[in-house]
């Protein structure tokens, strides 16, 4: 396999660590920290998911791990293909404040600008206010969503080499 | 009698939680009310006993999209109050990072929030099929405001590098040379989106506003100048209070600012544009007058066109400080306590933004009041919204919602902004 190929893999966690469960993205990718294969790349952004389409850019593969209001059972962890399917209204309803990760989604995707390959790891969340913690059946997820990521990781670099 | 009621629960693509009742009876407006529902978020209380070394933190955590606003009206309001005078290097570097701010907001309001209003579309990601390069472009003016914030304000959002007296630390001149390339590339998308909008359709509309703006003897305001009106007013920031008065209405969580002698009143692009456009460099005039964009522009659907300019004046003057740009001998001044007020009021992307802090000998805060653009704007969005509804009367339901909507956006609202100042009386038995 030449450079050019080569998969190159991003995992961005997205949430605000001050604001209890919406922070459980950037804990998940602060794990995964040093577990990663070689050529998987791990960032943290809170607010402007906007910017996650120049954050992509480049990237074959990537994994977006974020935290949703609860609807069913919080520490649910949901496991979501958005490469040809949009993100559920019932998983990000719009905000009147940012542009979230649904809406990034669509608008990246009318711009031509998704990666060929784009999954979301949504933990479902119980507490977002400020200066909280993660609840206990939200960090009890934790691990488990950076098993099933750390699963994957290697499980979409063979998707992109039979793509490519 | 006929009685035409419209009604936007929520009213989309503006920062935050607001909506509109209109009533129409016998083929006249008879009330129009922009309710902000936003919750009281109580700012002026939560300050009441922090020490002044906190302003700028706390304040920065008001908006997601203007922290720089709140930032630079905090630190030059304690700063007044302290007797502290800032380095010129400090000076230039603040105005760097208000360019930044300029640039990243107003990208986002003129192409993702706005534009979809002229060309039909329900928003920026069905509007992006057909005009994906503007989005594009949009989104590269964005990130370089963001690269500015993050570099000046230690990141995009919420920033954490400003201090009384300057910068916890200040860049060098090798940390700014990426940002400079990245502006050129900016400063012609700037351009490129100004002549974009310039080929929109601007809805009729003549507004006799009174403009207010800060005015500065030598630049295009942002951080510092006096306040005056298109009607003559001239005063010092500190005299902000004896010539407005907040007042709250029943339906809002966000109080109404008016003058005390002529009530409602302008702030923004258009007002600043008006009142300084003599402090413009001639090549952006001469852009201006290329996309035919008047002296005093008083249509508010070709607010959108001032704001695009001002991306480009922006893009220009951050270049211009960067080429000029020697580091500080010191990143702050240092700052003693005492027992005083201070007043500052800068130029947020939507119009002036005032701080007026009481300091105790400690430098605790006994007293603040802020008051941001929106809250000053409302009275002009209902005049605005009467005024447009009574043109469009003969548009069916859809469409005249439709432009209810775009006149409320032609004013950039930030409703989080607005709301943070709700006057609680507990009555205790």
């Amino acid at each position: 396999m030449s450079a050019s190929d080569r998969p190159l893999m991003l995992v961005v966690g997205i949430g605000n660590p001050d604001r209890g469960d919406d922070g459980v993205g950037p804990v998940i990718v602060r794990r995964l920290r040093g577990r990663v294969p070689p050529g998987t790349s791990v960032r943290e952004r809170s607010g402007d998911a906007l910017a996650l389409i120049e954050d992509w850019k480049g990237f074959s593969s990537v994994i977006v791990v974020d935290a949703m209001a609860q609807i069913t059972e919080p520490g649910r962890i949901y496991r979501l293909e958005l490469t040809s399917n949009p993100l559920p209204v019932a998983f990000a309803p719009p905000s009147t404040h940012a542009f979230g990760l649904a809406e990034t989604v669509e608008l990246a995707r009318n711009l031509h600008r998704l990666p060929p390959f784009l999954i979301a790891y949504l933990v479902e969340g119980e507490q977002f206010e400020t200066g909280a913690l993660l609840s206990p059946m939200v960090a009890k997820a934790v691990e488990d969503a950076v098993e099933r990521i750390l699963t994957e990781i290697p499980a979409l670099s063979e998707a992109w080499r039979d793509h490519a | 009698m006929a009685t035409r009621t419209i009604r936007v629960d929520y009213i989309a693509r503006v920062e935050g939680e607001s909506s509109l009742d209109l009533r129409i009876r016998n083929g006249a407006v008879e009330t129009v009310r922009l309710s902000i529902f936003e919750p009281p978020r109580f700012f002026e209380a939560l300050l009441r006993g922090r020490g002044y070394t906190e302003v700028l933190d706390i304040v920065a955590r008001i908006c997601g999209i203007c922290p720089i606003a709140y930032q630079m009206s905090g630190v030059h309001a304690i700063e007044d109050a302290l007797g502290i005078a800032v380095d010129p290097a400090i000076r230039a570097l603040r105005r760097l990072l208000y360019c930044g701010e300029w640039i990243q907001s107003h990208a986002l309001h003129i192409v993702m929030l706005h534009a979809p209003d002229f060309l039909g579309y329900p928003d920026a990601i069905a509007m992006a099929r057909d005009h994906g390069e503007a989005v594009e472009r949009a989104l590269a003016l964005k990130k370089t405001g963001n690269e500015l914030l993050r570099l000046l304000g230690g990141r995009e959002i919420h920033p954490i590098n400003a201090r009384i007296g300057g910068f916890y630390r200040v860049p060098n001149r090798a940390e700014l040379a990426p940002v400079a390339e990245a502006l050129k590339g900016a400063r012609d998308r700037a351009i490129d989106t100004l002549l974009w909008v310039a080929g929109f359709p601007f809805p009729e509309c003549v507004r006799d506003y009174e403009f207010v703006a800060l005015r500065h003897p030598d630049e295009y305001p942002m951080n510092e100048g006096r306040i005056v009106s298109s009607a003559g007013l001239d005063i010092a920031v500190a005299d902000y209070e004896t010539e407005f008065i907040e007042r709250q209405v029943p339906y809002s969580t966000a109080l109404h600012s008016v003058m005390k002698q002529r009530g409602v009143y302008l702030v923004g692009p258009m007002a600043r544009y008006a009142l300084n456009r003599d402090h413009l460099p001639a090549e952006i005039r001469a852009l201006a007058g290329e996309v035919g964009l008047e002296p005093v522009c008083r249509n508010p659907f070709r607010s959108i066109l001032v704001r695009s300019l001002e991306v480009v004046y922006a893009c220009d003057e951050a270049l211009r400080l960067i080429a000029a740009y020697e580091p500080p001998v010191r990143p702050f001044v240092p700052a003693e306590p005492r027992a005083a007020v201070g007043y500052a009021c800068t130029e947020a992307p939507r119009g002036i933004l005032y701080h007026q802090y009481r300091l105790d000998q400690d430098g605790t805060i006994l007293e603040a009041s802020l008051v941001p653009p929106t809250a000053q704007n409302q009275g002009v969005i209902e005049e605005d919204l009467r005024e447009v509804a009574t043109a469009a009367l003969d548009l069916k339901e859809d469409a005249l919602q439709a432009r209810c909507e775009q006149s409320i956006r032609n004013h950039d609202p930030c409703i989080s902004c607005a709301a943070h100042f709700l006057k609680l009386q507990v009555h205790r038995a």
